[in-house]
C-alpha cells in the first residue's frame, strides 16, 4: 500500500526517526461538506515499530490524532544494518508495514 | 459506483489477506476501546487511573502551541531526561473521545516523540507519564481559533 514514509537522521547521541503515514484518520464524528452525510470512522487503531524483529513501541490511538499522522522519534543506539518495522492496523482491519534498514553507522 | 464499491471489496480483501501474512502476531483485540470510548475526561481519566496518587512534574516537558490556528493539526512534542518512562498517554480534556493516544515504548527509544493532534476546542491538553508505579503529569492550555468541523 506505501502509505508509510520512514526517514532517519543522524544526530549526536541518537538517531532521529521521522514517521509519515498516509491515512484519513476520521473519528466518524465529522459530516462530508457537501452530502451532509456522517463520514464513517476509519482511524488507525494500533501503530508498532520494531527493531531488527523486537517491538520497541506500540501505540494505540484514537480517532483524536491529525489526517495522515506525523511522529518522531529517537533511537538512543543503532548499527549499520539494523532493521526497523513500523506496522499499523486500523478500525476497518486495513493494516500497512514498511522496512527500513540503517545503511550507515551510527 | 458499483465500481467503487467493488473495488474497495478487492482492495479490503488483499489488505486483508496482507494482514495475516504480515502482521499475524497482532490483533485489534489489543487495542483498549474502552479506553478510546466517548464520554467525559474525569469519568475516562478515573477509569484509567481510579485513585492512584499523580504528580504534576515539570520533568515532562510539553510543547504545543499556546494558540492552535486550526484545531485539525495540533502539534505536540513530549520530552524527557527522566530514566524508565514506560508509557505516555495524551488527553485532550474537551475532546468528545478525550484519549487520543497511549504510547508504550522501551529503553532503546528516548523519551521523545512528537505527534499531531485534533482538538474540538480550547482546552488543556494533559500528559501522563508512566515511571514504574509513579504517574507523572504535565499539561498546558490550548486556544483553538477554529475548532469544530474536521477536528476533535
Amino acid at each position: 500500500m506505501g502509505s508509510i514514509k520512514i526517514r532517519s537522521r543522524q544526530l549526536e547521541g541518537y538517531t532521529e526517526i521521522k514517521l509519515l503515514i498516509t491515512h484519513p484518520m476520521e473519528n466518524g464524528r465529522n459530516r462530508h461538506p457537501i452530502t451532509g452525510a456522517l463520514i464513517p470512522a476509519h482511524f488507525i487503531r494500533e501503530l508498532v515499530i520494531e527493531l531488527n524483529g523486537r517491538s520497541i513501541m506500540t501505540a494505540e490511538l484514537g480517532g483524536s490524532l491529525s489526517m495522515n499522522p506525523f511522529f518522531t522519534f529517537r533511537l538512543k543506539h543503532r548499527e549499520r544494518g539494523d532493521r526497523l518495522q513500523v506496522h499499523w492496523i486500523d478500525n476497518l482491519e486495513l493494516s500497512d508495514s514498511a522496512e527500513y534498514l540503517f545503511e550507515s553507522d551510527d | 459506483m458499483r465500481r467503487r464499491g467493488f473495488l474497495q471489496f478487492i482492495f479490503r480483501a488483499a489488505a486483508g489477506a496482507l494482514t495475516s501474512v504480515l502482521f499475524a502476531e497482532k490483533s485489534l483485540a489489543d487495542w483498549p476501546e474502552e479506553h478510546f470510548s466517548k464520554g467525559d475526561f474525569t469519568t475516562h481519566f478515573q477509569q484509567l487511573f481510579g485513585t492512584r496518587t499523580i504528580i504534576d512534574s515539570e520533568a515532562i516537558q510539553l510543547m504545543l502551541p499556546e494558540i492552535a490556528e486550526n484545531g485539525a493539526v495540533v502539534p505536540i512534542t513530549i520530552s524527557s531526561d527522566l530514566a524508565d518512562i514506560q508509557r505516555l498517554y495524551i488527553w485532550v480534556e474537551k475532546n468528545p473521545t478525550p484519549l487520543a493516544a497511549e504510547i508504550a515504548f522501551d529503553a532503546s527509544l528516548a523519551v521523545y516523540l512528537t505527534a499531531r493532534i485534533k482538538m474540538a476546542e480550547s482546552c488543556h491538553v494533559i500528559v501522563i507519564a508512566q515511571q514504574g508505579e509513579r504517574l507523572l503529569r504535565n499539561q498546558r492550555w490550548v486556544k483553538v481559533m477554529q475548532g469544530g468541523c474536521g477536528t476533535g
